[in-house]
């Protein structure tokens, strides 16, 4: 089951001898099968808070909750797909995916597992580049094939930290009309959360918005998104709700970047 | 296009082919190949070796018929060019001994063997040099192997565990700087057999270059993607094997290489010292002998075998490496 729940989490990091607070006090309710993006300034702490709840890392302060457990390091209860070097670069693309089915230990076949990696990589629309190397790729078609693996490997979860911002316009908007579809067609909603700082991908995207700030270094506001599902971007973007909830985004962002200058000043 | 045109481009044509097959031919290699025949067959001022012109003159057609092997099969033309600078270097070389030793017996002819006489020395050892080079080779592969199967699984555990790493790498930096060589007397007399010392000492000199380089390689190695590996839970086995090792196989490969290198010191150093076969045993005995056409000989055979080796080892190296472009 895929609920998340951050509860007074902080983090810090020593630099020389002193503690760098990156979160603080953070109160985070994610439920099971919704789709939330997290977006803020550089410097928010929200690819920490990803982190952290991929246990790759572990909080200063305050419990991170799976299902009301703890979390105690990685777990294939989590999918993680990164914005540079998800794949293996000697691997192919194929043996990419095998590997993650592999770590599951779930007692399937070699044959078993080709044949999966074989249908996500059609899902995604790679059929036949299965015997190519990651660098033989282009960086949109490297995000498919991680997206293909973690789906293949059927997480509950999936974590993405900006996954798509190293791609141009384009193939960004394809990779995201992927994930929806592949999220939406799933036998079981997967709960995601989706690190960004592009607004409009978030609004697209998600049934909720966690907006970080840099300045208190924790929440500032969670504001659901309440577009009717499937959302057709054009018709979307050009409606007066879609534009007032962007400037309300915008500028909660432009504030805190405001807030941060002038404590600095 | 009218008659006149046609006849002048056919003109162009012919003179135009004629002007390449001339500079083809009369390349700076094969000048350098009909010089170095003239001055073969030139008569000359030592006596002790004019019967070996003839395998001179063998030798001079070996280098021109591989030079035009390399014509024929080499596509590129910046590739053709070199093989004609070479072989101009070659023949020039050769021509130098030839005129210092035969020629104008410049040179004591006790102690530099006339190159007639070395090549005519080198073909009737051949069978020789055979039977060193399997002993040689015996030993080599038991040491090397033996260096890399222990050197790779110990550096990737101490390099991967920091508490492990912070403990090793000090003795690491006392330990692996030490020659090798130093430990031959010592270990001849330790161990039972020649051959396990030999083996001991190659072990020793392969060994550190490979468990330094792959160790730093491992403390190294990107975190991305040892985040990436750790996100799909992988155990420590798989982490160490089927990440780090392929992800670290340049640091891995440059190691090896070094390790390979010392290991053909070390063995020609230890069959010098104490051994009764092998490559190196060769030139040491027949260095006592003053024997100096068979030493010579000895020497240039090493020189191609280690050639060899280290061409199908470089080989080995692309193939491993092949999905980096």
């Amino acid at each position: 089951m895929g609920k998340i729940r951050l509860e007074e989490v902080s983090f810090a990091y020593q630099q020389q001898n002193s503690m760098v607070p990156v979160i603080r006090d953070v109160n985070i309710s994610i439920e099971d099968g919704e789709f939330v993006s997290i977006i803020g300034p550089s410097g928010c702490g929200k690819s920490t808070m990803l982190s952290l709840l991929a246990g790759l890392a572990f909080p200063c302060d305050g419990k991170i909750l799976l299902d009301n457990k703890r979390v105690k390091g990685t777990g294939n209860e989590r999918g993680v797909v990164f914005q540079h070097y998800s794949l293996f670069p000697w691997m192919t693309v194929r043996k990419n995916i095998i590997f993650g089915l592999r770590q599951l230990n779930d007692l399937k076949s070699k044959k078993e597992h080709e044949k999966i990696a074989d249908t996500y990589l059609e899902l995604v629309g790679l059929k036949d580049v299965g015997d190519n190397y990651p660098n033989q790729l282009s960086g949109g078609m490297q995000q498919r094939v991680a997206i293909a693996r973690a789906f293949a490997m059927n997480s509950d979860i999936l974590l993405m930290d900006e996954p798509f911002s190293a791609v141009d316009a384009k193939n960004r908007m394809g990779l995201q009309e992927l994930l929806l579809s592949l999220w939406n067609n799933g036998k079981k909603k997967k709960t995601v959360v989706f690190v960004t700082h592009d607004v409009d991908e978030a609004i697209i995207l998600s049934d909720r918005i966690i907006v970080m700030s840099a300045h208190t270094k924790g929440v500032k506001e969670s504001i659901p998104v309440s577009f009717k599902r499937p959302r057709n971007r054009s018709a979307l973007m050009r409606t007066e709700e879609y534009a007032e909830m962007r400037n309300r985004l915008v500028n909660l962002l432009f504030d805190d970047m405001l807030e941060e200058v002038d404590i600095a000043v | 296009m009218n008659v006149y045109g046609q006849v002048k481009t056919l003109k162009c044509f012919d003179y135009s082919f004629i002007r390449t097959l001339a500079g083809k031919t009369f390349n700076g290699a094969n000048i350098f190949f009909i010089l170095s025949m003239i001055l073969a067959l030139m008569p000359g001022k030592r006596i002790a070796g004019m019967e070996y012109e003839l395998y001179l003159i063998g030798l001079l057609m070996f280098i021109e018929a591989v030079y035009l092997l390399n014509l024929i099969l080499r596509k590129d033309e910046i590739k053709k060019r070199s093989a004609g600078d070479i072989t101009v270097i070659v023949f020039i070389f050769v021509m130098f001994c030839e005129l210092m030793t035969t020629k104008l017996n410049l040179m004591e002819h006790l102690l530099f063997p006339v190159p007639g006489k070395v090549v005519a020395v080198f073909i009737n050892e051949l069978p020789e040099f055979g039977r060193c080079l399997l002993s040689s080779l015996q030993l080599l592969g038991a040491g090397y192997t033996l260096a890399l199967v222990t050197a790779i699984p110990l550096a990737l555990v101490i390099g991967w565990r920091k508490r492990l790493f912070a403990a090793v790498n000090p003795m690491t930096k006392v330990l692996g700087p030490i020659p090798p060589i130093v430990y031959i007397p010592y270990a001849i007399v330790i161990l039972p057999t020649f051959k396990c010392s030999s083996i001991f000492i190659i072990f020793v000199g392969a060994f550190w270059p490979i468990f330094i380089n792959t160790v730093n390689g491992t403390f190294n190695i990107e975190k991305q993607i040892i985040d990436s590996a750790k996100v799909l839970n992988v155990n420590e086995r798989t982490m160490l094997f089927e990440i780090i090792l392929p992800g670290i196989m340049p640091s891995v490969i440059s190691g090896a290489t070094l390790g390979l290198v010392f290991s053909f010191i070390l063995l020609t150093a230890a069959e010098m010292i104490g051994a009764s076969s092998g490559l190196g045993w060769y030139v040491k005995y027949f260095s006592d002998f003053a024997d100096y056409p068979k030493v010579v000989a000895g020497i240039i055979f090493i020189g191609i075998v280690v050639t060899a080796i280290t061409y199908f080892f470089e080989l080995f190296e692309k193939r491993l490496l092949n999905w980096r472009n």
